[in-house]
């Protein structure tokens, strides 16, 4: 009765697994000490009788999948919740059947797997995504724990199964809306930015109208021999390249894309952002000051989110001492060495600084303190640097000012390679 | 007479480069300079020309520079090269003195014949203060007696008046005269007077 009362107050799917453990051990016990001893006592099968039919309620009961696996897939047993999880009628639909039957074909290597390393004795909690016997799709989680007998071999693995298919498409959901939500937030910034990427794209157009009617101009006063026209078209081409490179970047910056996370050089992203926001700031009387680290290691990064945020982070600084109405104007960005593993890139400005009062809700999604402001640039940009393993911080400067900070992890070979430099010098 | 010369500032290389060529066609000299503080540390103001200058740049902009030459009374025409909506700018830059600008992407027989003008311009200002700084030589030349004697020469007097005011015979006068007009290399009394009119204007300038 205590096992039956635990059950019931546990919940947790972990507590229901241990105690269907213990259960199922001490019967297959029961069941081989009796078969050992012959005997034939009334009172101990009896009490065998009753623990099995105490067993059986607990697990026919249980609202969860509860079902036992052999260690080649067979399902052994599986309780009434289980059949209803994977469509079956009966018992005898699944039970003797293959597992593997109803695991998505992607699912089933890592599936192996899992049930390798429980019958290797882990406890594990795994997700697969099942085809069920009415072929409809669903995600599973699994708690998974090996059963032993007396002798401590493992016989089975006891899984206590959800349909967790639901909380999947609210996960997938959450994510494409994020998604969705920067690259809202990348065209906006766009929008503000399309000033300075015409005026980068005019360099290049310039310098090839100059040197095309230069060319014009010697070849109409026929002093110009074809030799001489090879230097100069070779220039065009060069600023045509140059030309369609801002529009590749641009495309880039604008297209939905799941992030790709490559080595970067976070130096060199500094200085993409600066080109398109150089404009801005020249208009807001800003002076905007690079002291960058030029012996960084690479970071792993997806470039264009990562100058989303720096992006965000500079023109915040530009619009406070803006509306602040800063005498002087200077955004100073950093980059620099932070830790053994990561690169720290600091933006600070010389406006008002971040409120003490206000300072733990900067990053709350909504949260803003401009007149015109959304509240969603430091939200999104905190959950891109999060989403690179990096960590961003706000406070205000000593002499006043914001000062935003954000760290990338290096990437893997850098790391490894600092490792083995590491090593070397110890 | 030194050749003129179009100094182009542009921090960007490939734009300096295309302007060099474009400017060539028409054989002027031309030299270019990366940046603002590249052009103030090397350039040379005795040389005839004009400055053809991008107004976006980093580190000094183009309204910089041209606050700094005006600052040191380099007189030099400055053409403003402007990036699209820029045109604010370029107002300022004009009301600061600035002898014309260009928009990006402009015509080039536009740009052309602006920098001929401005070309045109600093050569009619370089003979005009050649010849302001003879003049003054000139006059410089003269005694002070002299200069009294031209003083009221120029303002019409007689020699037997400006002998009455100065208590001088009319044989020393006329003396003195032949000296100012010799001095002032002035072949007649109304040469003369143009001279004085000229310094005039200058002083009030």
């Amino acid at each position: 009765m205590l096992l039956l009362a635990l059950v019931a107050l546990g919940g947790s799917l972990v507590a229901t697994l241990t105690l269907l453990g213990v259960l199922l051990l001490r019967l297959r016990e029961a069941e081989r000490r009796v078969s050992e001893k012959e005997t034939t006592q009334e009172s101990v099968l009896d009490r065998l009788q009753e623990n099995e039919y105490r067993l059986r309620t607990i697990i026919e009961s249980e609202p969860e999948c509860v079902k036992l696996q052999a260690e080649d897939g067979t399902v052994l047993e599986i309780n009434p919740a289980g059949l209803r999880l994977v469509d079956a009628n009966q018992a005898a639909d699944i039970v003797g059947r293959q597992i593997y039957s109803i695991v998505a074909p992607e699912c089933i290597e890592s599936y192996r797997e899992n049930m390798r390393r429980v019958f290797a004795g882990e406890a594990l909690v795994y997700e697969f995504k099942a085809i069920t016997l009415r072929n409809r799709i669903a995600w599973m989680e699994t708690h998974a724990a090996p059963l032993r007998d007396a002798r401590g071999n493992i016989y089975a693995l006891l899984g206590i199964t959800r349909d967790i298919t639901e909380h999947k498409q609210a996960e997938e959901q959450a994510r494409r809306h994020q998604t969705e939500l920067a690259r809202v937030a990348r065209l906006s910034t766009m929008g503000e930015m399309a000033t300075g990427i015409a005026h980068e794209l005019n360099q290049p157009l310039s310098a090839i109208a100059n040197f095309s009617r230069g060319c014009i101009r010697r070849l109409r006063s026929g002093g110009m021999s074809p030799n001489e026209l090879i230097e100069p078209l070779e220039e065009v081409c060069a600023q045509a390249e140059r030309a369609s490179d801002i529009l590749r970047h641009v495309r880039a910056f604008v297209r939905k894309s799941e992030s790709q996370l490559k080595p970067m050089d976070v130096n060199q992203i500094v200085r993409a952002v600066i080109k398109f926001t150089e404009h801005e700031a020249r208009q807001y009387r800003t002076l905007v000051r690079l002291e960058l680290d030029p012996h960084l290691p690479k970071v792993l990064a997806d470039a264009i989110m990562i100058e989303q945020v720096v992006c965000n982070l500079v023109r915040n600084a530009v619009e406070a001492m803006v509306e602040a109405n800063s005498q002087r104007r200077e955004v100073v960005i950093h980059t620099r060495r932070f830790a053994a593993q990561a690169v720290e890139v600091e933006i600070a400005d010389t406006g008002p600084g971040i409120d003490a009062t206000v300072i733990d809700q900067i990053f709350d999604q909504f949260f803003t303190t401009k007149r015109e402001g959304v509240g969603m640039g430091l939200a999104i940009s905190q959950s891109i640097v999060e989403a690179h393993g990096g960590r961003m911080r706000a406070e205000s400067g000593r002499d006043g000012g914001a000062i935003l900070r954000f760290t990338l992890q290096l990437s893997e070979q850098q790391a490894h390679k600092r490792e083995r430099a590491d090593s070397l010098h110890s | 007479m030194n050749e003129p010369t179009v100094f182009i500032v542009d921090d960007d290389l490939a734009v300096a480069r295309s302007l060099h060529w474009l400017i060539d066609t028409v054989r002027l000299r031309v030299e270019t300079f990366s940046s603002a503080q590249a052009f103030l540390d090397g350039f040379d103001a005795s040389k005839p020309g004009c400055l053809v200058l991008d107004v976006r740049m980093p580190g000094m902009s183009g309204l910089e520079l041209q606050e700094r030459l005006a600052a040191q009374r380099i007189n030099i025409p400055i053409i403003f090269i402007t990036g699209h909506g820029d045109v604010q700018m370029a107002v300022r830059a004009v009301q600061a003195g600035a002898f014309d600008f260009v928009e990006k992407p402009f015509n080039d027989q536009d740009l052309l014949d602006r920098i001929q003008k401005a070309i045109a311009c600093d050569a009619g200002r370089r003979d005009r203060e050649a010849q302001q700084t003879g003049l003054k030589a000139l006059f410089a030349s003269l005694t002070p007696r002299e200069n009294e004697v031209m003083e009221m020469v120029v303002a019409g007097m007689s020699n037997k008046a400006v002998a009455n005011v100065l208590g001088l015979s009319a044989k020393t006068v006329e003396v003195h005269r032949a000296k100012v007009m010799e001095k002032m290399r002035a072949r007649s009394v109304s040469d003369l007077v143009k001279m004085a009119m000229q310094r005039e204007a200058w002083s009030k300038a």
